[in-house]
């Protein structure tokens, strides 16, 4: 080695150069004040859920007629919740804040934990919104230490697809009942259709698409869960049992778990699909034949409910929250939500919805649409804490079933991940509790 | 996949285009070379070796391409057929219109060409004028000067992404092109590549232009220069396929179409929950990689007269 001293000097000067510019970078200049005031235009971010831009930007229309003091804008946030949440970090970072986002069920929380989204009953108090007709279960999604920091918006369930020409052929009721439990599915529908098909009976999404929310109801109806609120249940034998069961349905070839689970289903590959409900109005374009829906397995609540809501940045002005709030509003109305779930797919976050004529009309021609609607009420239940409330949570356990699906012990699977998310949650939330 | 994903896939076709290029050029002047030096009976192994290599190398990087061309015509039970079809069976050219109507491509399209010619041509005048400073000219802190910009290639883009937000949107740049443009110029690469080019330069004739007489632009523009061809064309290609696909940046800034490049609008085809058409999105995807296939095709003949072109004279 023959370092002179000028080259060493010469070294010490790029890493200190280095040092000082990564300092730089990272601090901002952090002047976020805690009141920001807007340029009088109120602005929403949004990914869109569901292809529904033009859908929001009708409705923002709306608004702006009946409003023209308080006009709103719809801005791209990304392309999906994962973007959009990104954008809005680097906003709070120390730039313009939005007036509106559009929260997913896993970064909600993770907002309000922080103190990045304010929260909204006193707002709701001091203009004198009426909040007693948003569906309870999807309105108390929300709540954090006693207070709701959302309001549903693009809500979705998944839901069981099959094609009535395979039922039929498999000699299955076609009446919308499916499989009460997944037993009953594993033991006489699979098969069944298997048989007379060839094709597998199910088809799901991977973990990097959800399959960790797809599954999750399954995980309760035998007995076990990804956490009872923050104590987690990975290791439990009932949870266990239900993730054997996943990895021994697609050994058998009755379950397949695709990347683009809905295309799958689509062109016909599966006789069933286990996907949102957000897939219906694609779906019956592009279904190759005629499809019922049904009920996830019980025993009930055999699924639970996602998609988005819509939060409040807590960084803005008192009056920007108070028109914020009343946008919020109108946005999930009982008329605009109904424009907006028969556009989507997504389901009314309204119960006075199922009273309007029109949406009656509607629940009758589409009986697809109305099961999400009639589960909602009965089979679901809000997630479990380790998939929406931990950082990151619901893309390990996603990780995990993938993990298991390829054929991994599931015991080992399960308690790597049961130590990786205790130690999330023992670092992150548990002192800030 | 993403969109993202779907597009790195298709984007090599700038870089082992010019790999497969340069593989032509070894090829042949290998065969060149074999053929004086060697009997007549190697010689037609050797040939067959190496058209076997240049068919392997061209299929590596074309059956990918030829995919994103086919299914970006098929409808779209096709798509997901099983076996998958080679030929599509049902022309699709709908994906197209698709594209183009749902949209608003040639405002997207715009907006990527300009952010990307002011940006590469802002980062090469950058870029080629720091460089010669510091190849050809002494002055007190020189070196510590270039270490400095050294220094900044070190940092990684995403560390300075929110300290350059939190600024931007201070300054009222949101939504702007400004706001996409200036944080993205300032590029050490540039610098550190053409200055390394013209230190290999002889320099011999820079000491013979001197002498003639020829001032600072004219001793660049004429002399420096021409003998850099290859270098700066490889420059500016890589300048503008970076700043064509950039994606993180823009989408933090603009808020809406207005600003937005096409890497941006192409997420639109995608739905967010629920199915995304691959037909469309292909579409898509190989309409935005064109303009970069058209100007690298357009380089690579200047590279090649520049590669020839050589200054000195064994």
């Amino acid at each position: 080695m023959n370092i002179t001293r000028r080259s060493a000097l010469s070294l010490a000067g790029l890493a200190a150069a280095t040092a000082a510019l990564s300092a730089c970078a990272g601090t901002g200049s952090g002047t976020a004040s805690a009141q920001q005031e807007g340029n009088g235009t109120l602005q929403f971010w949004s990914n869109h859920p569901g292809s529904s831009r033009d859908i929001e930007q009708q409705l923002i229309d709306a608004w702006n007629a009946a409003n023209p003091d308080t006009p709103a804008e719809l801005i791209d946030g990304g392309k999906n919740y994962e973007e959009l949440g990104q954008k809005f970090n680097a906003a709070l970072s120390g730039g313009e804040l939005p007036d509106v986002i559009v929260a997913s069920d896993v970064t909600w929380f993770n907002f309000a934990f922080t103190g990045a989204t304010t929260p909204l009953n006193d707002l709701w108090e001091s203009e004198g919104i009426d909040t007693s007709t948003y569906v309870e279960t999807l309105l108390a999604d929300y709540t954090y230490d006693g207070k709701n920091y959302g309001v549903p918006y693009s809500r979705s369930t998944p839901l069981m697809y099959w094609y009535t020409a395979d039922l039929e052929k498999a000699g299955l009721p076609t009446d919308g009942t499916g499989p009460a439990t997944w037993q009953e599915f594993a033991e006489t529908w699979a098969p069944k259709l298997k048989e007379a098909t060839g094709k597998p009976a199910l088809t799901v999404a991977d973990g990097s698409n959800y399959l960790d929310w797809y599954f999750q109801g399954a995980f309760w109806t035998f007995g076990g869960a990804y956490s009872t609120e923050w104590d987690l249940k990975f290791t439990d034998p009932k949870t266990i049992e239900a993730g054997t069961f996943l990895q021994t349905m697609v050994k058998d070839g009755l379950i397949s778990v695709v990347k683009d689970s809905a295309n799958e289903f689509g062109i016909g590959n599966a006789c069933g699909l286990l996907e949102s409900t957000g897939s219906l109005g694609g779906l019956k374009e592009s279904a190759t034949g005629d499809f019922i829906t049904t009920y996830l397995p019980g025993p009930k609540p055999g699924t639970t409910t996602g998609g988005a809501g819509l939060a409040i940045p807590a960084g803005i002005s008192d009056e920007r929250k108070k028109i914020a709030v009343k946008f919020i509003d109108f946005i999930t109305n009982t008329e605009n939500t109904i424009t907006f779930t028969q556009a989507t797919g997504y389901m009314p976050v309204r119960t006075d919805a199922a009273d309007v004529p029109e949406q009656a009309a509607y629940m009758d021609e589409n009986p697809n649409a109305a099961t999400a609607i009639r589960q909602l009420n009965e089979n679901t239940k809000s997630q479990d804490y380790a998939r929406v409330f931990i950082n990151g949570g619901g893309q390990a356990i996603g990780g995990a079933l993938d993990k298991i699906v390829a054929g991994q012990d599931v015991e080992t699977v399960f308690t790597a991940l049961q130590e990786e998310l205790q130690a999330t949650y023992d670092r992150d939330i548990k002192p800030n509790l | 996949m993403t969109v993202d994903t779907a597009h790195a896939r298709s984007l090599p076709a700038a870089k082992p285009g010019s790999a497969l290029a340069q593989q032509q050029l070894q090829d042949a002047s290998a065969t060149r070379a074999r053929r004086a030096a060697s009997a007549p009976g190697t010689k037609t192994t050797g040939k067959i070796l190496g058209y076997a290599g240049m068919i392997l190398a061209g299929l590596v990087i074309a059956v990918p391409i030829y995919f994103v061309v086919i299914t970006s015509l098929k409808l779209r039970p096709e798509i997901y057929s099983d076996p998958i079809t080679w030929i599509p069976q049902i022309l699709a050219p709908e994906n197209y219109t698709y594209v183009w109507q749902t949209l608003d491509f040639s405002q997207y399209f715009v907006n990527s060409v300009i952010i990307t010619v002011t940006l590469t041509l802002v980062e090469v005048s950058l870029g080629v004028l720091s460089a010669y400073a510091f190849a050809f000219y002494r002055f007190p802190g020189s070196n510590l000067l270039f270490y400095l910009v050294l220094g900044t290639l070190m940092v990684p883009n995403e560390i300075t992404i929110i300290s350059n937000y939190a600024l931007v949107a201070q300054l009222g740049w949101r939504d702007t092109f400004t706001g996409i443009i200036v944080p993205l110029a300032g590029v050490a690469f540039g610098t550190f590549l053409m200055r390394n080019h013209f230190l290999s330069l002889p320099t011999e004739i820079i000491e013979a232009a001197r002498l003639d007489g020829t001032g600072f632009f004219r001793t660049l523009f004429k002399v420096v220069l021409p003998m850099s061809w290859p270098t700066l064309m490889a420059f500016i290609l890589i300048t503008a396929v970076t700043e064509w696909n950039q994606y993180l940046w823009p989408f933090l800034i603009s808020d809406t179409g207005r600003v937005a490049p096409l890497q941006i609008g192409l997420t639109m085809l995608q739905d967010n929950e629920g199915l995304t058409n691959w037909g469309p999105v292909m579409a898509g995807t190989l309409l935005a990689t064109i303009p970069m296939i058209v100007l690298f095709l357009f380089l690579q003949r200047s590279m090649i007269k520049g590669l020839t072109a050589g200054a000195v004279k064994g």
